[in-house]
């Protein structure tokens, strides 16, 4: 079968269902008696199971069918939920997915699980009590006696079978590969009752049951059927290679080989180790309630749609200008409603590639869990507004430095259970995760209650890089995230060993600021730290607003302008050697656009203000003259490579013409 | 006319796999089911001439709704999908009514050859 146009519906599944068994894995931990956990997990690595043998992914039908061993114990109750099961059990979680991704892209033969496997082996075997898994363990008569299942073998044969003319034998052999071919048999056994009555099915149905034999049976049946309605009958119970009949009064006296039928067990004993049924309406409030009416659609499909529109926008810049300048009523109808339209799909194809952020959000509990667990701290993490949405792109981008923050906190925010018990607090930290919207930004924000930074330290390392005067004795908020999120400035040794964080805060500053977001860092001590990223709710397409100097236009985002004003003589003031605006009650620093790209400073006279806002700083930027706002299309640049630039990309405007984009967040 | 199923599995991947192989060999896929409820209730609406149903479901098994199915229409013809080492269970079902089963991983020709014989 061509299984390829089914890899990827098999890796999005996969993908849900190991989110199902991380999440059960956990609700597992936490209430290790609750039932509905395992219940979720077995159906979860069952469905992973038929999908891998489906696909060839042997690998990972392999694990998953000794993952499910293991759960079935679990859930029989002949496996304990201990701390080292839960070990195993995340630990093959973890491998389960490596196989999964490797299968999927062809690498499935490199992909080594063998230790996963044995351990789980060794664990189903332990809980059964005997050296091998392949051992039987004591049997329990009449534990699983349910129902009509062993009908066959309950409603023995009498030791000699009656003495019924019409009496007689079917000798039935299967095909060779025949799967289940006990459960075969025992169809043909149900299918040989519309005959008439079976007297006698030997091997027993217990051994037909569970492939104990060579795909040779034999049936003794009491019917007045023909021959050909009988072998019709037994060939329609499937993989029937030979079947024949035996009357016996073609031979009378003579006894039927392997016939005789075996004593009776009379519990209907079911050897151990078979799975047990799953109860019905054992729902989980785990797995099921992600199941959405929704198409699934390649993300290259969606960017390739990104790309047109944002091609299209471009265009219809021009044909506004063009528009503008032809000045005829007709023409300018028609472009205005083309834009009408052009936004409306844009709006349309944005939509169609927003996500709500617990696609990404939902790692995070076993990020946390195992990162807690590792530092032997006590984590009590909360997730909220997993419904908020965000471009999937950006969604993606973002996944890691959020790990990044979350350990962090557990590595350098929260403290041991003694250290906070020491200070007052409850020996389990908290630890919180937000997701909200904010105008046309989501902002996330990554709080814990633990020591916050030691301020002290950092400044002190500040002054010894000469990046803060001497005289200083404290450090504000704003100076802070500057100082810490300084290229170089965190990872320098002796501050990875300050007790605050600090490390790798630069990385992820730079990874948010890349994708036009800013950081924010508010940290009190001993009360904890919060760190909010900002960012757009889409990339590719954002508002700004064009800005001249000389003969060169750049762009500014307009998320990050705040206001724009004239400048004026007697706004603009000296304080210690700099410029700044007077803004009604505010005094903000003064940045010239012509300094930031190196042109020839000019009288300001005549030229504009933008003020510009990251977070909680503002500064105003005075420009030539502001030429008009537009829908830009960023195209990202390669990263630049020393750090700090002060463009995040460029753009192609209206007029064709290319253009810079100002990143705001590096300008304050 | 061609013959109308109704395909019973939680996993999509499964339901796809098993819609695409009937629907090539010219049956009518009339309505596909998550769960248990879902396939007995659909089972009532539809009344399809073939039932795939698959063995684990959350919200009532496989089983089970065979069971009501059967009750609700003796004549019911259901085909059961199950996965290596299920045997006790497929058993279950069979005398619960299902009239036949295929094994996990599905070969086309196999099933096909599953559901001629339930449709006898």
């Amino acid at each position: 079968m061509d299984t390829n146009r089914y890899a990827e519906l098999f890796l999005t599944e996969s993908q849900d269902n190991l989110s199902a068994i991380n999440h059960a894995l956990l609700e597992l931990e936490r209430s290790p008696a609750a039932r509905e956990p395992v219940g979720a997990l077995f159906r979860a690595v069952h469905t992973v199971k038929g999908m891998s043998a489906t696909m060839g992914y042997t690998v990972v039908a392999e694990l998953s069918h000794e993952l499910e061993t293991l759960l079935d114990l679990v859930r029989r109750g002949e496996q304990p939920v201990t701390a080292s099961l839960m070990d195993t059990l995340f630990a093959a979680a973890d491998v389960l997915e490596q196989a999964i991704e490797m299968s999927v892209s062809g690498r499935g033969e490199d992909m080594d699980a063998s230790g996963t496997i044995a351990a789980l082996r060794d664990a189903a075997a332990a809980a059964r009590g005997a050296p091998s898994p392949e051992a039987p363990a004591a049997p329990k008569p009449k534990a699983r006696a349910r129902g009509k299942r062993h009908a066959a073998s309950r409603k023995p044969a009498p030791a000699e079978p009656p003495a019924d003319d019409a009496s007689l034998t079917i000798h039935i052999v299967q095909e060779p590969e025949t799967p289940m071919r006990g459960v075969r048999a025992l169809i043909a056994v149900e299918r040989a009752r519309t005959l008439g009555t079976v007297t006698a099915v030997t091997p027993p149905a217990d051994t037909l049951q569970d492939d104990a034999f060579d795909g040779r049976f034999t049936l003794r049946v009491a019917t007045a059927a023909p021959d050909d309605e009988i072998e019709r009958v037994i060939r329609s119970a499937g993989y029937v290679a030979e079947v024949r009949i035996e009357r016996r009064s073609a031979r009378p006296g003579a006894p039927a080989v392997g016939e005789q039928a075996h004593p009776p067990n009379g519990n209907g004993g079911a050897p151990n180790g078979r799975p047990t049924p799953l109860s019905a309406g054992r729902a989980s409030e785990l797995a099921p309630a992600r199941q959405h009416r929704h198409v699934r659609i390649d993300l290259h499909r969606l960017d390739t749609l990104m790309n047109l529109i944002g091609e299209l926008v471009i265009t219809r810049g021009r044909l506004q200008q063009l528009a503008l300048t032809i000045n005829d009523a007709a023409l300018t109808d028609a472009v205005t409603q083309a834009s009408r339209l052009v936004a409306d799909l844009q709006d349309g194809i944005m939509t169609s590639r927003m996500v709500p952020v617990w696609q990404v959000f939902d790692r995070f509990p076993r990020v946390v869990r195992d990162a807690a667990r590792a530092l032997g701290k006590q984590v009590d993490f909360v997730i909220d507004g997993q419904e908020i949405e965000l471009d999937r792109s950006l969604l993606d981008e973002i996944g890691d430095p959020i790990v990044h923050l979350l350990r962090n906190a557990i590595d350098h925010g929260l403290e041991t259970a003694e250290a906070r018990t020491h200070a007052g607090k409850s020996p389990t930290g908290r630890l919180s995760l937000t997701a909200a919207r904010d105008r046309s930004a989501v902002v996330i924000r990554v709080t814990d209650d633990g020591k916050g930074i030691d301020r002290d330290r950092v400044l002190a390392r500040a002054q010894e890089l000469g990046l803060m005067e001497s005289g200083k004795s404290e450090l504000s908020d704003d100076e802070l995230i500057r100082l810490i999120a300084r290229p170089g400035f965190s990872t320098a040794r002796q501050v990875t060993d300050i007790s605050g964080r600090g490390v790798g805060i630069d990385a992820v500053h730079a990874r948010v600021r890349a994708l036009g977001g800013t950081v924010d860092i508010r940290s009190t001590k001993g009360q904890g730290t919060s760190v909010t990223v900002r960012l757009p709710v889409t990339l590719a397409i954002v508002r700004a607003l064009l800005a001249r100097v000389g003969d060169e236009t750049y762009a500014i985002p307009m998320t990050h302008v705040n206001e724009t004003v004239h400048l004026e003589r007697d706004t603009v003031r000296q304080v210690k050697g700099r410029d700044v605006l007077v803004l009604r009650d505010d005094v903000l620093p003064l940045l010239h656009l012509r300094d930031v790209v190196r042109l020839p400073k000019r009288d300001a006279r005549g030229g504009q203000v933008v003020v510009l806002e990251v977070a909680d700083r503002r500064a105003g930027m005075v420009v030539d003259e502001l030429t008009g706002q537009q829908e830009i299309v960023i195209k990202p640049f390669d990263s630049v490579k020393d750090g700090l630039s002060v463009f995040s990309g460029a753009t192609i405007l209206g007029n064709g013409v290319p253009a810079l984009i100002l990143d705001v967040s590096s300008l304050l | 006319m061609s013959h109308t199923v109704l395909i019973c599995d939680d996993a999509i991947f499964m339901r796809t796999m098993v819609g695409d192989i009937l629907q090539q060999a010219g049956f009518e896929i009339v309505g596909e089911a998550e769960t248990g409820v879902q396939a007995v209730e659909k089972y009532r609406q539809l009344r399809p001439d073939l039932v795939t149903m698959d063995i684990v479901m959350p919200d009532m098994g496989g089983i089970d709704a065979v069971r009501e199915i059967t009750k609700f229409d003796p004549q019911a013809k259901v085909l059961m999908c199950s996965a290596m080492g299920q045997q006790a269970l497929v058993v279950e079902a069979i005398q619960a009514g299902a009239k036949d089963f295929v094994v996990k991983p599905f070969q086309p020709s196999r099933v096909l050859e599953a559901v001629q014989r339930v449709l006898g």
